[in-house]
């Protein structure tokens, strides 16, 4: 029975990072229709973020699409991206990284309501896309507006430090995959 | 003006009205974005009015400076910056820096700072628009060896408030001096907040 619970909060909490925001799953969608890819659904994703998200972001909800091959022409995902947003999201930040194995594209959405900045953040690499919508706070507000190129370039830098650790994470789980079966 | 010239006259000022229109509109020249393609980095920011509006509500109203920001942005249209940045020091060529800054020698666009450094490289030129005898607009072309920005701020605003945009939104931060001293202005995109 306790186990049943685990697996119960387990669930609940991965699928906290993605449901119940149409325009993340919309955008999520549109890319997995477009690209004939699928976001991989990591296991206490909803934990993780809820403890380890950004100073000054709530709300955080993300979406990696590994196996993706990123056009060589990338204003065709803009295009796709800026169909599924609204015309209430506001293109705010485009960084393009040129280089043959390592050329990078960030476009960065914002859609300012009331006091808060919701903000959807698609990044793509060779072989691998992510998307990343969440809520600012004032201060993590004002940092944006200050510095917004900066700002997108830190969290490529994030970005890449999560996958680095979803990478030791993966060899760690095929080590102990392998000890278990020797 | 003889009857033939006459008769066209209207046709010739239909052809030429909207290409002077979209002239004083510039919001990024059209070759602009073939820097992107030799650029190692290209960074571009946009800024429409709501969003500005909205921005300058997050504007310290303790900072003095950020004040006078918040002021002049609630009235501005919007904000565009483009920077690129180089592998090489001749990815782009001094022809195509001067493409851009043809294209804001207009009547309705004057130059009020140019600086040519032998120095460092560094080449600062800032152009303003004027509408109803009122400042429109300001442009900014920072060209450095590797490094090649162009900023465009749509709306009312004087050149000496210039200095308050600089280090919000991506603008670079322009350092100026008397008009004495030579040169007028340096852009320091180091020196940002």
């Amino acid at each position: 029975m306790k186990s049943l619970r685990v697996a119960i909060l387990v669930v609940c909490a991965s699928s906290l990072a993605f449901a119940g925001d149409p325009e993340f799953h919309t955008i999520v969608k549109s890319i997995e229709h477009t690209y004939g890819v699928h976001h991989l659904r990591i296991p206490f994703l909803g934990v993780a973020m809820f403890f380890a998200r950004p100073s000054g972001v709530h709300g955080l909800k993300l979406a990696v699409f590994e196996g993706f091959h990123s056009p060589d022409d990338t204003e065709a995902v803009r295009r796709v991206v800026e169909h599924s947003l609204g015309p209430e999201w506001h293109p705010f930040v485009r960084v393009l990284s040129r280089g043959k194995q390592n050329g990078e594209t960030t476009l960065i959405y914002t859609n300012p309501t009331g006091n808060r900045m919701r903000m959807m953040i698609v990044n793509l690499e060779p072989s691998e896309a992510v998307v990343v919508k969440m809520d600012l706070s004032d201060d993590a507000i004002e940092k944006w507006l200050k510095e917004p190129g900066e700002e997108a370039e830190g969290h490529r830098h994030h970005q890449k430090v999560r996958d680095e650790d979803k990478e030791r994470d993966r060899d760690k789980e095929h080590d102990q995959q392998m000890l278990a079966k020797e | 003006m003889s009857t033939k010239i006459r008769k066209l006259f209207p046709i010739i000022l239909l052809l030429v009205v909207p290409c002077v229109l979209r002239a004083q509109d510039i919001k990024l020249p059209p070759d602009i974005e073939s820097l992107s393609a030799k650029a190692k980095e290209t960074v571009e920011v946009n800024m429409d009015g709501p969003m500005l509006r909205w921005a300058s509500k997050f504007l310290s109203k303790e900072d003095p400076e950020e004040k006078e920001a918040a002021k002049l942005v609630e009235n501005l249209k919007s904000i565009y910056v483009r920077s690129y940045e180089f592998t090489d020091e001749k990815a782009y060529s001094t022809a195509e820096v001067e493409s851009l800054r043809s294209q804001f020698r207009s009547p309705t666009w004057s130059r009020v700072v140019g600086v040519r450094s032998e120095h460092d490289g560094e080449n600062v030129d800032v152009f303003f628009r004027m509408e109803d005898e009122k400042m429109a607009g300001i442009v900014i072309i920072s060209a450095e060896p590797k490094e090649l920005t162009f900023v465009n701020i749509v709306g009312p605003i004087e050149i000496d408030q210039l200095a308050d945009l600089g280090g919000e939104f991506g603008i670079p931060r322009l350092k100026t001096r008397p008009p004495s001293s030579k040169p007028l202005a340096k852009a320091d995109k180091g020196d940002q907040k």
